[in-house]
């Protein structure tokens, strides 16, 4: 798959010379610097890298969920160096969609119960019916009133991806998140998030160090000592 | 996203009923629940009883104003009266002769029109035995008290003569509507309608007749005759008021108001130690909530508004359920206490109930709002990052806020600000002591378990180290635990401390073989044949007192409406004549409180009071002894003198000692005592109280029969009644005790849930690691043991103390050690948190290891 977006569109998700760093004492540990990306409208964009490279750091990053050291980062068109915590949360709600590893469905709360959570926040007068048609599309339609410690934890993440497009999400973040599954289940999830990337026309970034999952998506990047240099997805692990 | 979420209260309302699956908001509702329940039951009760009695006190007086002088009342004031609202009731009061045949008895006689009476009912045997009933007796006919039946032998039917009358005797009295003129009288009574007065010829002039005015009518009419009432008391008219002269409580049921409230408390502090707990686990479970709906884009004050709803329809919910609760257990109380309750109270009002919805909140708030203001500080990226947690509020702020609430409440309920200060402020103290002595003793144990024999295998020792180790490792949660077991101890082992001496009390107060007869009017003469006649028939008895009677006509020499406190002016002991004795030693079940005994003065001294009037015509002072409420009550103390006029004579007694007694003791008590040498020149007689079995019957006829001019008074229908309330009153008792250990098995509840999911994670490792359920089963039993252990012995501490002060301060008993609580509260406490901690964790050891270790990261 090319990259096929071209730079015309202005991009969803843009950072210039993004870098995090963390004190610990007396000492100063840089684990992003001087980072470059732009994700378009519809790309599925990949983030590789080896455990302890900072994938998870700068998917927080992207996502509004922390603030850089430095440089700068737009999201949706707006600048998020301008906004607070919750000015940040404001921008993310309804438009942002994420997928985790460890799935973080709420115990307590069934699958239906779950997918609302985000819907409910945004007061959709729709949102049993629409909770209800997700989990149907992946599969679960049969399993909405069960716990998450009733699911398998396939299924614990198809619900987490019917939670993840249930707004109609203009972006999805996942978090490796086939992690935590065995090949052959964390194969059907990957399956059906690019099925419903594809239905929704959702963006997806994506941070993996599964090269499987990587080379499907439209772009790959690798995250080496703190910056970003692009490869082709079909050359990927190859 | 704004801090407005659209549709908000329905959101939370649809997150907490999803919660409730979860452990900690049961704990939490269970404890909110038992607060109010509580609060509202206790409060409905006291608040009915308050409103009863003060309608009570109109009954006992017969109306809301009572009028009493010796001659008739005329028209202006009549019309006076009932011109601001009141209506009226005549009476009329007199003693006279009344005779069937040739047999005669004196008898206290009171006349009552149409209008009798204004509150309650009387309860009358009219021959199909005994009803309520709502009026005196018509005219041409008279009710007759059992005594005076007994002694003229009537039944209903039967004819009497009053003066120049007769009459047909239509009932036997069990109860008057207004008792409490009944025992004013030594005389038994006779009622009949005043209308049929002047056909008896008693009412001649020079006749000892009392007129009365009962009035009944709304407490503001009352108020605004304030300026008339005044006038007439100068002008010798007796008033009586319901708003001044309301009875008090008994001692029993005034000790009982006081345990009620002092329990009410004791649960509302341990629910809200429950909420704590509980609220910690709430609080920790939702972290990931709060950061996952950060992520969704919720803002801090969006999170904060949705948990702040969420917990206030918790708190609403657990308000209308305890407030129901609280109306059932008021009604349970009240059941319990049918002999007690003056009358039939009045329905439950709403104040309590609102009082009820303000403790929820109140201990929500106090209780579990630092702790929640966490949630807000939970940083969206925690779903990435586990280890983001917000560190949580110190515990100073925890117990502050709480601390501060609880005051509050206390001033709230107690309506003592001072009191709830004093309470809060050594509440503190106790709890910082605790906080060192706490850690103390812990680490003291764990050193102990650290040293037991190191074995292999599973036993008991390797369980106990084991479980010491868990402890030691999770030090501040193991101390928070302590502390609140010890609390939850020590509140349930001070109520039911606090019961058992209560109750002890109480039976110590009356004996099986307490008297119930007394016989008055015994003549010096008769003394000693009556003391030997008494001597073969009844083991347990008084000695015999003689009594003059005197009335106290100066004070420190001048009038005494004068010398005493404004509010002590109408006191019946100014009023009436006293009886005075007197006694060469403290007469038992008196207690010298202040000065000293007489026997301390020289015999000669005492031999020379009443020569010396003799010689100089002056009036020397007297030593006497006074009974302490009635000089608390007159403002008297020790060196204050009292003048008496007895007979013609006056004496001038100086008060040489206060005495404590108890009133209630169904002994002769005596407001003023003199020493021997004084009195025994006036005319006398001699009073005793003795025990009879209620089968003896024939020594009973065999007094009246050989002392013909002594007054036998049976009080064993008193003496019933006394014992009845009090067999209520300790079931009331108990049923609050019950409420307070529920309330404390719901902290122990809060508590272990809240520590579940970490047990299970130290559960799941240990499995990992090769662990036995068995061995599992063992170290978490030892862990809960050496827990419980700890903080019974803490509670021991802390109870102890805390009842001795209450004692000594609020429930007038003596202080004393209770040896057997150092032991069954430590055993106790080890064997309840040992048991219900092993139950509760049940769960956790039939889990998988992988799933146990799961738990904590996705909860």
């Amino acid at each position: 798959m090319s990259n096929s977006f071209s730079a015309d569109a202005s991009p969803i998700l843009h950072a210039a010379h993004l870098s995090k760093r963390v004190e610990s004492g007396e000492r100063s540990l840089t684990i992003l610097s001087d980072l470059d990306l732009s994700v378009f409208p519809g790309e599925s964009v990949a983030i590789l890298g080896q455990s302890g490279a900072g994938k998870s750091t700068l998917l927080g990053l992207l996502a509004g969920l922390d603030a850089p050291s430095g440089g700068e980062l737009r999201l949706f068109g707006a600048s998020l160096a301008a906004l607070d915590e919750d000015g940040r949360a404001r921008l993310r709600a309804g438009r942002v969609g994420f997928v985790f590893q460890n799935f973080q469905l709420l115990p307590t709360l069934t699958a239906l119960e779950n997918v609302l959570l985000p819907l409910e926040l945004t007061g959709d007068g729709e949102a049993p019916a629409r909770a209800r048609e997700w989990l149907e599309r992946v599969g679960l339609g049969e399993r909405l009133d069960h716990l998450p410690k009733q699911l398998s934890g396939g299924e614990q993440q198809r619900v987490a991806l019917a939670r993840a497009f249930v707004t109609g999400a203009e972006l999805v973040f996942a978090d490796e998140p086939t992690g935590n599954l065995d090949p052959a289940t964390g194969e059907r999830i990957i399956d059906t998030l690019f099925a419903l990337n594809r239905e929704a026309g959702t963006t997806l970034v994506l941070v993996t160090h599964d090269q499987a999952l990587a080379r499907r998506c439209d772009r790959c990047l690798h995250l080496v000592a703190g910056r970003l240099t692009e490869s082709d997805p079909a050359e990927v692990g190859a | 996203m704004s801090g407005r979420i659209p549709g908000a209260m329905g959101l939370a309302w649809r997150g907490l009923r999803r919660d409730l699956r979860a452990g900690d908001v049961r704990a939490l509702f269970l404890a909110l629940v038992l607060a109010v329940a509580a609060a509202t039951m206790i409060g409905f009760f006291l608040d009915r009883l308050e409103r009863g009695l003060t309608r009570q006190a109109g009954q006992l007086l017969g109306g809301d104003l009572v009028l009493e002088q010796s001659r008739p009342f005329d028209a202006t004031l009549r019309a006076t009266l009932e011109e601001a609202g009141l209506v009226l009731s005549d009476q009329v009061d007199m003693v006279s002769m009344v005779s069937r045949g040739e047999a005669f008895q004196p008898a206290s006689l009171k006349a009552v029109d149409d209008v009798y009476p204004h509150y309650g009912v009387s309860r009358v045997d009219r021959g199909e035995g005994v009803e309520a009933v709502a009026s005196g007796p018509g005219r041409g006919r008279v009710w007759v008290a059992p005594r005076l039946a007994l002694l003229l032998d009537l039944a209903p039917g039967d004819r009497l003569r009053v003066g120049r009358a007769s009459f047909a005797v239509d009932g036997i009295i069990e109860r008057e509507a207004d008792p409490s003129a009944g025992f004013g009288s030594f005389n038994p009574r006779l009622m009949m309608h005043v209308d049929d007065l002047p056909a008896t010829g008693l009412v001649q002039p020079g006749s000892r007749i009392e007129y009365e005015i009962l009035a009944a009518g709304p407490a503001e009419a009352v108020a605004g005759l304030e300026p008339l009432l005044e006038r007439l008391r100068r002008e010798g008219v007796e008033v009586h008021d319901v708003r001044r002269d309301r009875p008090r409580l008994g001692s029993a049921l005034a000790r009982a108001d006081r345990y009620l409230s002092l329990a009410g408390l004791a649960a509302v502090l341990l629910a809200g130690v429950a909420v704590a707990m509980a609220t910690r686990r709430y609080v920790e479970r939702h972290l990931d909530t709060a950061a996952l709906l950060r992520c969704f884009g919720a803002g801090q004050q969006t999170l904060v508004r949705l948990f702040a709803l969420q917990l206030l329809w918790l708190a609403l919910a657990a308000s209308v359920l305890g407030a129901l609760l609280g109306l059932a257990g008021q009604a349970a109380l009240l059941a319990l206490l049918t002999t007690v309750m003056p009358v039939e109270l009045p329905p439950p009002g709403l104040i309590p109930l609102w009082l009820g919805v303000l403790t929820a909140l109140a201990v929500l708030g106090g209780f579990a709002g630092p702790t929640l203001l966490r949630l807000r500080r939970v940083s969206a990226l925690k779903v990435l990052r586990r280890e983001l947690d917000p560190l949580p509020p110190s515990a100073w702020l925890v117990v502050g806020v709480a601390a501060a609430v609880f005051g509050a409440l206390l001033w709230l309920y107690s309506g003592d600000p001072g009191l709830s200060l004093a309470l809060l402020v050594g509440g503190g103290l106790a709890l910082a002591a605790l906080w060192g002595l706490g850690g103390a003793l812990l680490a003291l144990l764990l050193r102990l378990c650290a040293r037991l024999p190191q074995r292999g295998g599973e036993g008991a020792w390797q369980a106990l180290r084991l479980g010491g180790r868990q402890l030691a490792r999770r030090r501040s949660t193991s101390l928070s635990q302590l502390l609140a077991f010890a609390v939850a101890f020590f509140a349930m082992a001070m109520i039911a401390l606090v019961r058992g001496d209560l109750l002890n009390a109480w039976q110590a107060q009356l004996p099986e073989d307490t008297p119930n007869h007394f016989a008055i009017n015994i003549q010096p003469g008769e003394r000693a044949a009556f003391e030997a006649a008494l001597a073969g028939a009844s083991e347990a008895r008084s000695a015999l007192y003689p009594m003059v009677r005197g009335r106290i006509t100066a004070i420190d020499g001048r009038p005494p409406r004068e010398a005493v406190p404004e509010e002590a002016r109408g006191d019946n002991a100014l009023r009436r004549e006293l009886n005075l004795t007197w006694r060469e030693t403290l007469p038992e079940g008196n207690r010298l409180v202040a000065g000293e005994w007489f026997a301390a003065r020289p015999p000669a001294a005492q031999r020379g009071w009443f020569s010396a009037v003799e010689a100089d015509g002056r009036t020397p002072l007297v030593p006497i002894s006074l009974e302490d409420g009635l000089a608390e009550r007159l403002g008297l103390a020790l060196g204050d003198t009292l003048t008496f006029s007895i007979g013609s004579d006056s004496i001038v007694g100086e008060v040489t000692s206060l005495r404590d007694l108890d009133w209630d003791s169904f002994r002769p008590n005596f407001y003023v005592i003199f020493p021997p040498g004084v009195l025994e020149r006036f005319g006398h007689s001699y009073i005793t109280a003795f025990h009879l079995d209620g089968s003896d019957r024939q020594t009973l006829r065999r007094l009246v029969r050989d002392f013909p001019a002594v007054t036998l008074l049976d009080v064993e229908a008193i003496l019933a009644r006394v014992r009845e309330v009090l067999t209520q009153v300790t079931r009331a008792v108990e049923l609050v005790l019950g409420f307070v250990l529920l309330a404390g098995i719901s902290v122990l509840y809060a508590a272990l849930t809240a520590s579940l999911p970490v047990r299970a994670h130290e559960a799941g490792l240990l499995r990992v690691f090769g662990a036995s359920n068995r061995l599992l089963s063992r170290v978490q039993g030892a862990e809960f043991a050496l827990l419980g252990l700890a903080s019974g012995l803490l509670a021991a501490l802390l109870a102890e103390l805390a009842v001795a002060g209450l004692y000594w301060s609020w429930l007038d008993l003596p202080p004393r050690v209770h040896w057997g609580l150092w032991a069954w509260l430590p055993l106790g406490g080890a064997l309840t948190v040992g048991v219900i901690g092993h139950l509760l964790s049940r769960g956790l050891r039939r889990q998988a290891p992988a799933a146990s270790l799961g738990l904590l990261g996705e909860t």
